[in-house]
């Protein structure tokens, strides 16, 4: 009984070293677990699939912090690089003072491979402090929260963002961010200015947008490492990139993470039963 | 004078803004738009107010001896040296040496720390889920399931084990799930509501600072 009861009592040393060991094998071995993308996924990928090339941009807003770039930075790399491999101009801006330099730096890697000129088949407008504010003034007209861009070139002097005046020039609004600022986007972009919004967020905070699925004020959403590798696996499979799959190596190790986490609960459980069995008196 | 202009201004605009919502005409856009630029330009002066209240707070920490008042040199040091780069390579002075450093030091040093930091918490959920996640009343095991199915239906392993796994999981996020999400909503809602109008009438009075008094 002693065993069994041990089992309740594992150093937590041992759980670290087991979680790191979880974590790293499947990073560095070619585990390569089946995918099957998700029906929220599938719907995101669909939307920016029905816009025609070299019509109307859409936006995302990388509203994400180093913290979150596991599950999120592959998220918007993948969306970037369907948006440009089917030549759909691209609005990308951030509301998060960190978004801004994880987004230029996924802009400046993925650009090239598309031949993607700047201004052209996409912009990148920076960061701007004011959250709801800056979503309500791009409903009213996004040169009111973006005079310029980034790089302090005026808005009126890029090619693509001409006809561009608010929402309603912008078939799909995406919001890929680690806080509760997608139900900002939902409320004010959505609600209030028409838009259409999808999202992509963390697992732990994917249940909080659900509703919103529910009742169409969503198009699609991506639920963390598991979203970001179905439309890693979405843009394989139609022939949009060939680059490896980031957030499919980290699923890998996720799962594997998953299993461990379920395999240590099944045992503190049983050791916490056999305990309990054993204090009842005879 | 000092509290009563503040509740004047909040009842008005209060008021205004909740009327103008429903009157579609120009007057009324281009009065939402105009102060849709004046909150722009608040929110920056917030920005800076909090960067001023940081810098104070540390300033005061090192001043005072406070214990790790020298973690408080490492904030103000990166605050001076992101803050200082960030502009020299930004639109106003377009040094490319600055917007080089500022990248470089980003990606490879802030960009690390904050995601290594937010990686140890892998650790301690495993280990908490570990200790914690037990079967010991009826609405534990209930949860204990549930969790259950939704991590495995997540993972291919998940599909692997049995095809329905990953549609009882999403079941699980958009029926027992979405209800309790939908009650948080609508209370939060209400919430915010009855608060904004406690807000705009003067009951609420704690935002002017003193605890209400």
């Amino acid at each position: 009984m002693k065993f069994f009861e041990k089992l309740s009592q594992i150093d937590r040393r041992w759980i670290f070293l087991l979680v790191a060991l979880a974590v790293i094998v499947p990073l560095l071995s070619r585990m390569g677990l089946p995918d099957k993308p998700g029906k929220y996924s599938l719907q995101l990928f669909e939307a920016v699939e029905r816009i025609q090339p070299n019509s109307q941009p859409v936006l995302i807003s990388a509203d994400y912090s180093p913290s979150m770039m596991p599950e999120l930075d592959p998220m918007f790399r993948a969306m970037v690089r369907h948006c440009l491999a089917r030549k759909v101009r691209l609005i990308v801006m951030t509301l998060d003072p960190t978004g801004a330099g994880l987004a230029e730096d996924a802009l400046r890697q993925i650009a090239p491979e598309y031949g993607a000129a700047y201004g052209r088949d996409y912009v990148f407008l920076g960061y701007k402090v004011g959250a709801a504010i800056v979503i309500m003034s791009i409903g009213e007209n996004i040169r009111q929260a973006y005079p310029t861009d980034a790089y302090g070139t005026p808005i009126d002097s890029l090619p693509m963002m001409a006809d561009v005046r608010n929402y309603a020039d912008i078939p799909l609004v995406v919001d890929i961010a680690g806080s509760a600022v997608i139900n900002s986007w939902v409320i004010f972009a959505g609600a209030r200015y028409k838009a259409r919004v999808g999202a992509g967020c963390t697992a732990v905070s994917s249940a909080d947008y659900y509703p919103f699925l529910q009742s169409g004020q969503m198009v699609g959403l991506l639920n963390g490492m598991k979203g970001a590798s179905d439309y890693e696996y979405l843009n394989q499979q139609r022939g949009y990139t060939s680059v490896p799959r980031v957030a499919g190596k980290g699923m890998d190790a996720v799962s594997i993470v998953h299993l461990l986490i379920m395999g240590f609960i099944v045992l503190g459980n049983i050791g916490y039963f056999v305990a309990k069995k054993n204090a009842q008196p005879k | 004078m000092k509290q009563k202009l503040p509740l004047l201004i909040v009842l008005v605009l209060g008021i205004f803004f909740t009327i103008q919502f429903f009157v579609p005409s120009r007057a009324s856009e281009v009065t939402y738009q105009t102060t849709l630029q004046w909150w722009l330009v608040m929110s920056s002066f917030a920005m800076v107010l909090a960067l001023g209240s940081l810098i104070n707070h540390h300033a005061l920490k090192i001043k005072r001896r406070k214990e790790g008042w020298w973690n408080s040199w490492v904030t103000l040091a990166g605050i001076a040296v992101m803050g200082g780069l960030g502009i020299l390579g930004g639109p106003s002075f377009r040094m490319g040496w600055a917007n080089d450093a500022y990248t470089r030091l980003f990606l490879f040093v802030q960009a690390p720390m904050d995601s290594a930091m937010f990686a140890i918490l892998a650790f301690y959920m495993a280990s908490a889920s570990y200790r914690a996640f037990r079967a010991r009343s009826r609405e534990a095991t209930v949860l204990l399931v549930s969790g259950f199915v939704v991590m495995l239906g997540i993972i291919p392993f998940g599909a692997m084990l049995w095809h329905r796994i990953p549609d009882i999981a999403e079941w699980v996020m958009m029926v027992p799930n979405m209800a309790s999400k939908r009650g948080i909503l609508f209370g939060i809602g209400l919430g915010a509501t009855a608060t904004a109008l406690k807000i705009i009438l003067g009951i609420e009075r704690s935002w002017l600072g003193g605890g209400g008094k």
